[in-house]
């Protein structure tokens, strides 16, 4: 293999790496969930708020009355988003914008409206999303397509 | 002139001898279009969604045949890369276009070990490559389910519970590609009197074909057309006849990966142990439906494959349900015709190779006879 060859071959490989390695940041989901509920944190409680609305890049993602959870999933580590928060019945809107960085390895991560709002620290408003695991007794019954005769695939598509 | 009506009804026979496949589609459709009461913007929604999923896996069918190693079984060796990669971009849970991107670059280097694997055991098998190229396929989906079931959760990390079998290990039957469902196909999409345009989809295939057309010219792609024509006169030519075999089947392996990422996406939904097996199969019966043969195949073949084998696809269980009442012969209908298709296909090629050859040798007979009566 001349060295022409090698050398544009080696910039390809590098290129197409450096490509995969952006699509894994920038391409990265997250499902970011919304809390409208009480915490206790270093003795005060912070209440629950009558109405927030959560809007990410100007969609209405999640309207939550108290005690109510809303989501929104997101690619990349960032999310910025704005709250329009109701406080009493026919009362006026207050509006509130963040921006929330979430590490690379976490999947989700659940933020306390009232507590932000209130501008507790991180550590206060903050947790990772932890899934609830349900127990599935029996395993999936795997059916492998030996010889290529399984035709469900076409009938699938059809 | 009963000469010349003679010489026209002959070309006529052979015109439809040559095209038997597609007319013989034409026909089947052409029946089965009013029986199935599609409106016209259902049925060209159905054919512009298949034909944009589709396309691009049955264009990595045509470079072996320029090589003269007849259609790819081994094409399935790609589908395989291209899931493989799609089951750890979901588990990193990588979305949309980038999710895309990254599978199709991670298929890449997996599919051209595999080519290049299954390229030189054809060369090993020369003659028979076609046969070989389908045992292959079977082969590696053994090592497939080996990695897929066994490894992957074991030794190879997967986190995620809903790719991961409920046993700690092994993959799920389905996997969830809804976070890249469409992705491609939505970039620039427009609606057209209810048709939906997949524009991006279809800017890539149209890539492809310029690209294989580009590829027809080069240096490389000359060599293959000569390893094609003949093997002995390439070598003879000094063409290294083996490396160019192994490439043309790299090549075709890796472009059938990328065309199973833009499947898959496009289907939303990955059937783990089942997706690869019947690829192969349906895009060789689609592009010999376009009026390919084992030897000879080109874009036009690849186009007019599609949209004839998938309106079939689409017409059939209805036009079965309305003769039959039972759209389930409708069903066994369109999968008759796909093996039936190939079948007949390969009967007609060998049929016309004996032909030639026959023809051939008498010819050359005639020629020797009238040299001996000199």
């Amino acid at each position: 293999m001349n060295k022409r060859r090698l050398f544009f071959g080696g910039i390809t490989i590098l290129l197409l790496v450096a490509i995969a390695a952006c699509m894994m940041v920038i391409g990265r989901g997250h499902t970011m969930y919304f809390d409208n509920k009480k915490l206790e944190y270093e003795g005060r409680t912070i209440d629950t708020i009558r109405r927030i609305n959560v809007n990410v890049n100007g969609e209405q993602v999640a309207k939550l009355s108290a005690k109510d959870r809303g989501m929104a999933t997101f690619t990349g580590q960032t999310l910025k988003f704005n709250l329009e928060v109701i406080r009493q019945k026919g009362g006026e809107s207050e509006f509130y914008d963040y921006t929330v960085k979430i590490p690379y390895g976490q999947d989700g991560m659940v933020l306390n409206l009232p507590a932000m709002i209130e501008g507790l620290p991180e550590e206060a408003y903050a947790t990772v999303f932890v899934p609830q695991v349900v127990e599935e007794e029996e395993d999936e019954e795997i059916v492998t397509d030996e010889f290529g005769m399984d035709m469900d695939d076409m009938g699938a598509e059809g | 002139m009963n000469g010349k009506n003679t010489s026209t009804g002959k070309k006529i026979l052979n015109l439809i001898g040559n095209n038997a496949v597609p007319i013989m589609f034409i026909i089947i459709i052409l029946i089965c279009l009013p029986m199935s009461g599609f409106s016209s913007t259902f049925l060209l929604n159905e054919i512009m969604n298949r034909l944009s999923r589709n396309a691009f896996l049955i264009l990595s069918l045509l470079i072996p045949i320029m090589a003269g190693m007849g259609l790819n079984f081994g094409m399935t060796l790609g589908a395989m890369a291209a899931e493989i990669a799609l089951i750890f971009t979901s588990d990193w849970q990588i979305w949309g276009i980038p999710g895309i991107v990254l599978a199709t670059i991670m298929s890449i280097p997996i599919s051209a070990l595999l080519g290049l694997m299954c390229g030189k055991i054809l060369n090993a098998a020369k003659g028979r490559e076609m046969i070989t190229s389908y045992i292959i396929s079977f082969f590696m989906n053994g090592v497939y389910q080996l990695v897929v079931l066994y490894m992957m959760g074991s030794i190879i990390p997967i986190t995620h519970t809903n790719i991961k079998l409920p046993r700690g290990y092994g993959v799920r039957a389905s996997v969830d590609l809804t976070r890249i469902r469409k992705s491609l196909d939505n970039v620039l999409a427009f609606n057209v009197a209810g048709v939906r345009i997949p524009v991006m989809t279809l800017l890539i295939i149209a890539a492809m074909c310029l690209v294989i057309v580009w590829f027809r010219r080069t240096k490389l792609g000359q060599d293959m057309r000569a390893v094609g024509q003949d093997m002995e006169v390439a070598r003879a030519a000094g063409i290294d006849v083996e490396g160019t075999r192994i490439i043309s089947i790299v090549i075709s392996t890796v472009l059938a990966g990328i065309g199973m990422v833009i499947y898959l996406q496009n289907m939303g939904d990955m059937a783990t142990y089942s997706s690869h097996s019947q690829i192969g199969m349906f895009c060789i019966a689609a592009l010999l439906v376009g009026g390919a043969s084992v030897d000879k195949a080109s874009i036009g073949n690849v186009f007019l494959g599609v949209i004839l084998f998938h309106t079939m696809f689409i017409l059939a269980p209805k036009a079965g349900a309305v003769i039959t009442g039972n759209e389930v012969i409708g069903e066994y209908f369109r999968v008759f015709v796909s093996y039936g298709v190939i079948t007949v296909a390969l009967v007609m090629y060998e049929t016309k190779k004996r032909r030639a050859k026959a023809s051939m040798g008498a010819q050359l007979e005639a020629e020797q006879k009238e040299e001996e009566n000199r």
